[in-house]
């Protein structure tokens, strides 16, 4: 589905560099021309950091133009991407305050709007970072170029969480917590007493994951960290009742086979893992026993089957002596997708 | 029992001939069974009309038996209800000053009410009932006697309600002969415009009591199927589909889509909305068989006559926990859409179909609308649930007749509903015989004449004792 969507992209035109001047200074005028073959897509550098969906909705469009926008977006879709007409559905109402009003009041210029949509379809930008958000459990998470898009298994690390006895009034941490998607739906979770510490090492994140706990109304319960992994934790060394974390663990020598959408847009820093992917895994293993409380749970999401099998072998045979329970937990595609465990 | 209603009728009858002293103490009319019974009778979802401000009824609410009477009430010289309605006294329009005019209307419209509701039904289900309610060790099962005291509740509040009105009805007859007596203008004219009132309030329960089924108020699911013949049903089904969309938000329901499987060419072979309303169910279940298309097809280029078909399930979206059917989640297979390969941090996938499968029964329930997978199995989960309701309504449907098929039990041949659109254009209700010459309209959601033709016909030719 996606390698075709791929191909015929490569009969589209190619998008010029900045959207919004093409629209202010040329669209009206010129049919947008074929580029140089563009280069993987850099976040626009001056592009609006406010997510789209979060913009005021401050340009009226009759409804006639905004239906012939549809058609022409529509056209770009080719048949043998269904998907790619569910996400423009969706592009127009998360861009639209109702896309059904005339005039429709849309959160960027027309001209935005068509420059986005040519991104999508031609260079495979992702869709979450076209209308910078990702529906993630019940919430809407706000992501941009720069941080990991929530992926749909990493919702059960929530549920384990959840699962923990006492888990309400614990100190969590969730490690390289990216936009703060975990973050946010454990803390929605817990009692009075609960708290989560977040970590990240990049900015962007921090800014993201910041933006994120405000939108739910959880500064009092998520607070931010900036640094690597433990780093930031130094002052609360065994107090943790848990310790999540969805680390880049792809192997170093995976990524250039990666999709498009990943391998072309999302961070490097989130997803490389080094060698054999367990770089940051093991890093964390390590640093378990001296931020957990006895009988601290942890949750790691990996690479899958083979790293999840090492890791439990790891820990429950070379650190018997201070974690038990140690098991790989099988996602919805029945993958050994996480790796769980209690300190003694 | 028989004793009992014995006692209460006469109290009735006493009370109507003794209702101008005030001070009855209104416990006295309670049945035999105590003050804990006294809350359980507290009507639940009684008439829909009982909840509205009568503004008749203040002058002389005070007139009014408390009690729930099963026994006909009477004027002070013996006029029932249905001695009144047999008097064949002409009914005039509601301008004309006649009482007789006036309170044959009303009669009628209370004979009709109670056909409606299945009087002789619902009083022979509460008398069974009250026995039930009696029995020493009722409390043991808590979930049973919840049940039964509910019901029970909900019909004696239908039967108050009903009893209610007759009762003011022969008040007014009485006091209005009164006024006459005395001379008293000013009473009778009151009178008379509070029977004027009446007749109008009769009305509205009129058409309030053709949605009096037990599920009847609650929200719910309707499901549209193609029939077979490809593109043109599937096409055929969406539009059936629109026009339930329409019809709902005409009506302010909320709507929202639950699943769909578009078809290759055009239109869906399947699809589910979810409607939230008040009676959304109560009005849709009357859509429930096999609607018929005639029409050009679009998708013949030898530009033939088609006749396609699509199939209309409805479903209602219990509310109360305690009637639903219990779900263990170890029964339950849940499927999600997966792109294979790798998945996590290896791919980005905007696809969070989810589908359920309740081992024991084979039923399933597929969300796809959702942007997420959580929220997808939610939404699955609700409609599993309802899926499951309505085999466990099925189940009891001997008890109320209230079972509305679902998709796989509807047989094609059961159609209710043709809509012709060539050679002539018109859509016809193939149950009640209801036709309008304008098949937009109908397509449009203007369904409501279809709906209520259909509710009155099938409860008003059911064989209803008075």
């Amino acid at each position: 589905m996606l390698a075709s969507a791929s191909a015929s992209a490569s009969f589209l035109p190619r998008p010029k560099p900045k959207p919004h001047l093409l629209k202010r200074l040329a669209s009206a005028l010129t049919p947008p021309s074929p580029l140089s073959p563009s280069t993987g897509a850099d976040p626009d550098p001056d592009q609006d950091p406010t997510p789209l969906f979060l913009r005021p909705p401050a340009h009226p469009v009759p409804a006639p133009s905004l239906a012939a926008f549809r058609r022409r977006a529509a056209a770009l879709v080719p048949p043998s991407a269904p998907h790619l007409h569910r996400h423009l559905r969706w592009l127009l109402a998360d861009a639209a305050h109702d896309p059904d009003a005339d005039p429709a009041l849309l959160r960027a210029p027309l001209g935005d709007l068509e420059a986005l949509w040519l991104r999508h379809v031609r260079d495979r930008r992702p869709f979450q970072y076209v209308v910078g958000n990702e529906h993630w459990r019940d919430l809407v998470v706000a992501v941009r170029e720069g941080v990991l898009i929530p992926r749909p298994e990493t919702e059960a690390v929530v549920e384990m969480v959840g699962r923990v006895e006492g888990f309400e009034a614990g100190w969590w941490t969730d490690l390289g917590t990216g936009s703060g998607a975990i973050a946010v739906a454990v803390a929605r979770m817990l009692g009075p007493e609960g708290k989560v510490f977040a970590t990240d090492v990049s900015e962007v994140a921090i800014e993201v994951a910041r933006l994120n706990v405000q939108r739910y109304g959880m500064q009092d319960k998520v607070q931010i960290r900036h640094g690597s992994w433990f780093e930031p934790l130094e002052d609360l060394k065994g107090k943790f009742m848990g310790v999540i974390s969805n680390p880049p663990y792809i192997p170093t020598d995976d990524l250039p086979g990666l999709q498009p959408e990943v391998g072309w847009h999302e961070p490097k820093l989130a997803l490389d893992g080094g060698k054999d992917g367990l770089d940051h895994l093991l890093h964390l293993c390590e640093g378990l026993s001296s931020v957990l409380k006895p009988g601290g749970f942890f949750v790691f999401e990996t690479n899958g089957n083979k790293q999840s099998e090492f890791l439990v072998d790891f820990l429950s045979t070379k650190w018997d002596s201070s974690f038990h329970d140690v098991e790989a937990v099988l996602d919805f595609a029945d993958i050994k997708r996480f790796v769980t465990g209690y300190r003694r | 029992m028989a004793s009992r209603l014995l006692t209460r009728s006469t109290a009735a009858r006493l009370l109507s001939h003794l209702r101008f002293s005030r001070a009855l103490n209104p416990s006295d009319h309670l049945p035999a069974h105590g003050a804990g019974l006294a809350t359980l009778l507290a009507p639940g979802r009684g008439l829909p009309a009982a909840a509205k401000p009568c503004p008749t009824r203040d002058p002389t609410r005070w007139f009014s038996s408390p009690a729930a009477v099963a026994e006909a009430p009477t004027t002070a010289d013996g006029l029932t209800v249905d001695s009144i309605a047999g008097k064949g006294w002409t009914i005039l329009p509601e301008a004309e000053s006649d009482w007789r005019s006036h309170a044959a209307a009303v009669a009628q419209s209370v004979k009709l009410i109670k056909k409606r509701l299945k009087w002789g039904w619902i009083l022979e289900r509460s008398r069974q009932l009250s026995v039930v309610l009696e029995r020493p060790d009722l409390w043991d099962d808590t979930v049973f006697a919840g049940k039964v005291s509910r019901e029970h509740g909900e019909l004696m509040g239908k039967i108050k309600s009903v009893n209610q009105f007759e009762q003011e009805l022969m008040e007014h007859i009485d006091m209005l002969r009164l006024a006459r007596e005395e001379d008293d203008n000013e009473l009778e004219t009151e009178t008379m415009r509070a029977l004027a009132d009446m007749r109008r309030s009769a009305k509205e329960k009129e058409l309030n009591a053709l949605l009096s089924g037990n599920n009847d108020s609650f929200s719910c699911f309707i499901e549209v199927q193609a029939g077979a013949g490809g593109t043109e049903s599937m096409d055929w089904a969406a539009m059936v589909m629109n026009m339930y969309r329409s019809w709902a938000q005409q009506r302010g329901y909320t709507v929202t889509i639950v699943e769909e499987m578009p078809g290759e060419v055009a239109g869906i072979k399947r699809a589910t909305i979810k409607v939230d309303g008040e009676y959304a169910f109560g009005y849709a279940k009357a859509e429930v068989g096999v609607h018929r298309l005639v029409r050009i097809s679009p998708f013949d280029s030898g530009k033939r006559r088609h006749t396609s078909f699509a199939a209309v399930a409805v479903i209602p979206i219990l509310g109360d926990s305690s009637t639903r059917y219990q779900i263990k989640d170890s029964d339950l297979r849940i499927e999600r859409f997966r792109s294979g390969g790798p998945g996590g941090q290896h791919a980005n996938c905007t696809e969070s179909a989810v589908r359920i499968v309740h081992i024991p029964t084979g039923i399933t329930a597929t969300c796809q609308n959702e942007r997420s997978q959580h929220m997808n199995k939610a939404s699955a989960m609700a409609v599993l649930q309802s899926r499951l309701d309505q085999l466990e309504i099925a189940r009891q449907a001997q008890m109320n007749a209230d079972h509305t098929q679902s998709l796989s039990e509807i047989s094609w041949g059961n159609q209710i509903r043709s809509y012709v659109l060539h050679p002539y254009r018109m859509v016809k209700d193939l149950r009640t015989n209801y036709e309008v010459s304008d098949p937009d309209s109908v397509l449009n959601g203007e369904l409501d004449d279809f709906i209520l033709n259909f509710l009155s016909t099938s409860l008003d030719e059911a064989d209803g004792s008075p």
